[in-house]
């Protein structure tokens, strides 16, 4: 059993000390399907990144929400310090929500967008896209404010994430369009507008423009971090079975053509029954995982597979998450004799 | 140097011929017959063929690899066929426009080739007359129509000569394509006429019998 579990000479350490060890990263991405452990991993590395690190913020953008219910704690769109730390905050951020605030904003006339409002709106729903984008700029450009020194996404699952990030080419592709075109008309739409190049209901053009102009370069800018290796990095959680490692896949050859870095990869709810257990079952489950582990070590031998242990009681509260925390940095040992 | 009339005939027939059969399949085959040519594209074309053979390899392989039961060489052999893929298309883009151009080349010498001849030679040989009709033989008006444009009353000119040999290609190759046409439908009325035949619901070794019997006949 254990020949299975401990790495070869060759393999690459099975943990996440590498994460840990490199003080530059910013931006730590944490991915993979649902229901696979995402927030469970996104939490325990943000507690162990907080031992070596100044300061943390942990968000999730995934529209159901469980740092709340991992922490036994409320968060909300603004950072929180969690209980028990002094430099791990955490922040729940809904990408379809905050769209709808934006537009709620300027109905009721008050807030940035309100110049925008209806405007805003129709564009909104007009570029695919635009509106997880725009949740994600806002975000953005309050957490870089805040000088956090890493930030850890607990992502939506798969697919979600990875949309916004083609953004700033659809962005310049549509505010070109619209550019050539309010140059072409623009002294007629003046005509017609009046001289301030006001909208029908009270908006104006080139402040609209601006608006964009101004979104379109705080996303590419963050795409450009996002490309550099030394600041971002990926990390995919999946459970050994076909459907997860599928995506898991997927997922990283997609990543490769972001050009976005991912080296780790977090194999969670391993199966280790007891020796003699008399659970067929979760034998026959083990066998199964056993096969699938072996596929990610032959495919995936230049990554940091990390294995992690199914629990017998769910991990929740900090007590229980820093207990599973420990395992991404120390391997766990399976018992003796099994399977 | 053959009679004028034969080369006008062959000319008119060899651009019908080219009508008939199109001119993107003669396109392709000359486009294949230049890469053979040792040539800058042939390299490229070779290069691409050599790559669709692979890329069908891999997607064979992979098709036939469970990505259940082996998942690590199918995510492999996936990987190498999504890197195929975008290789060949990329390849196809680029040889695609060296195609046009060479399509266009083809498109301008044939027409060149043919109508230009053609006119040429109506131009060339205007005044002179095919061959002389007996005097009388058609009324004068008749004659001045056949001499038309410029060939002297009582001949035939080369104009009308290659419209002449235009009708008679027509007519000829249409009649082929309706006898090659009538030879085929027949054939396939008396098989869907033996298929629209009530089959036999009891089957004994008599039906089957008949059966042999009838395909003898056939």
């Amino acid at each position: 059993m254990s020949a299975a579990v401990v790495s070869a000479d060759d393999e690459l350490e099975p943990t996440l000390q590498s994460i840990l060890d490199q003080k530059s990263l910013r931006w730590i991405f944490v991915g993979g399907k649902g229901g696979v452990g995402k927030t469970t991993t996104s939490c325990s590395l943000a507690i162990q990144l907080a031992r070596v690190r100044r300061s943390i913020l942990l968000i999730s953008t995934d529209p159901a929400h469980n740092l709340s219910d991992a922490f036994s704690q409320k968060f909300g769109k603004e950072a929180r310090l969690v209980e028990g730390y002094t430099n791990l905050s955490a922040m729940e951020i809904d990408p379809n929500g905050s769209i709808q605030d934006l537009i709620g904003q300027a109905e009721e006339g008050e807030g940035p967008a309100a110049a925008a409002g209806g405007m805003m709106q129709d564009l909104a729903y007009a570029i695919p896209g635009i509106d997880e984008a725009m949740s994600f700029a806002e975000v953005l450009k309050q957490v870089k404010s805040l000088s956090y020194e890493t930030i850890i996404f607990d992502t939506a699952p798969t697919g979600h994430t990875l949309r916004f990030l083609q953004f700033p080419t659809v962005l310049e592709k549509a505010l070109a369009k619209v550019s050539a075109l309010s140059s072409q008309f623009g002294p007629m739409l003046n005509g017609i507008l009046g001289a301030n190049g006001g909208l029908p209901n009270g908006q104006s053009l080139p402040e609209m423009m601006e608006k964009l102009e101004g979104l379109r370069e705080t996303i590419s800018e963050v795409n450009g971090q996002f490309k550099d290796e030394n600041l971002t990095t990926f990390v995919c959680v999946c459970i050994p079975e076909f459907l997860s490692l599928y995506e898991t896949e997927r997922m990283i050859q997609e990543l490769a053509n972001y050009h976005i870095d991912t080296h780790c990869i977090v194999v969670n709810q391993l199966l280790f029954p007891k020796a003699g257990s008399e659970c067929d079952q979760c034998n026959a489950r083990r066998k199964m995982q056993k096969k699938y582990l072996g596929q990610i070590a032959e495919l995936y031998e230049d990554f940091n597979v990390v294995k992690m242990p199914l629990l017998v009681e769910e991990v929740r509260g900090k007590d229980r998450l820093e207990m599973f925390s420990e395992m991404l940095i120390k391997p766990y040992v399976p018992p003796a004799g099994g399977l | 140097m053959p009679s004028l009339l034969i080369v006008v005939f062959v000319l008119q027939l060899v651009i019908h011929l080219l009508n008939t059969f199109g001119a993107g399949v003669i396109n392709s085959v000359l486009w294949n017959l230049y890469n053979l040519l040792p040539v800058p594209t042939s390299k490229s074309a070779a290069e691409q063929k050599a790559l669709k053979r692979e890329f069908v390899k891999v997607r064979k392989e992979m098709n036939g690899t469970s990505s259940q039961d082996e998942f690590a060489k199918w995510a492999k052999l996936r990987r190498q066929h999504d890197k195929l893929f975008e290789q060949l298309k990329e390849s196809e883009a680029k040889s695609d426009s060296t195609k046009k151009t060479f399509d266009s080349v083809v498109n301008g010498l044939r027409w060149l080739g043919l109508n230009g001849v053609r006119m040429l030679l109506q131009m060339w040989f205007q005044k002179q007359p095919m061959f002389w009709i007996p005097k009388g033989w058609a009324p004068y008006w008749a004659e001045w129509l056949l001499s038309f444009p410029r060939a002297p009353v009582g001949s035939v000119s080369v104009q009308s000569w290659s419209v002449a040999c235009m009708a008679v290609i027509l007519l000829v190759s249409d009649a082929l394509v309706a006898a090659v046409a009538l030879v085929v439908t027949a054939g396939t009325k008396t098989r869907t006429k033996k298929m629209e035949e009530p089959v036999k619901a009891e089957s004994g070794k008599k039906a089957k019998g008949e059966q042999t019997q009838e395909k003898k006949e056939l």
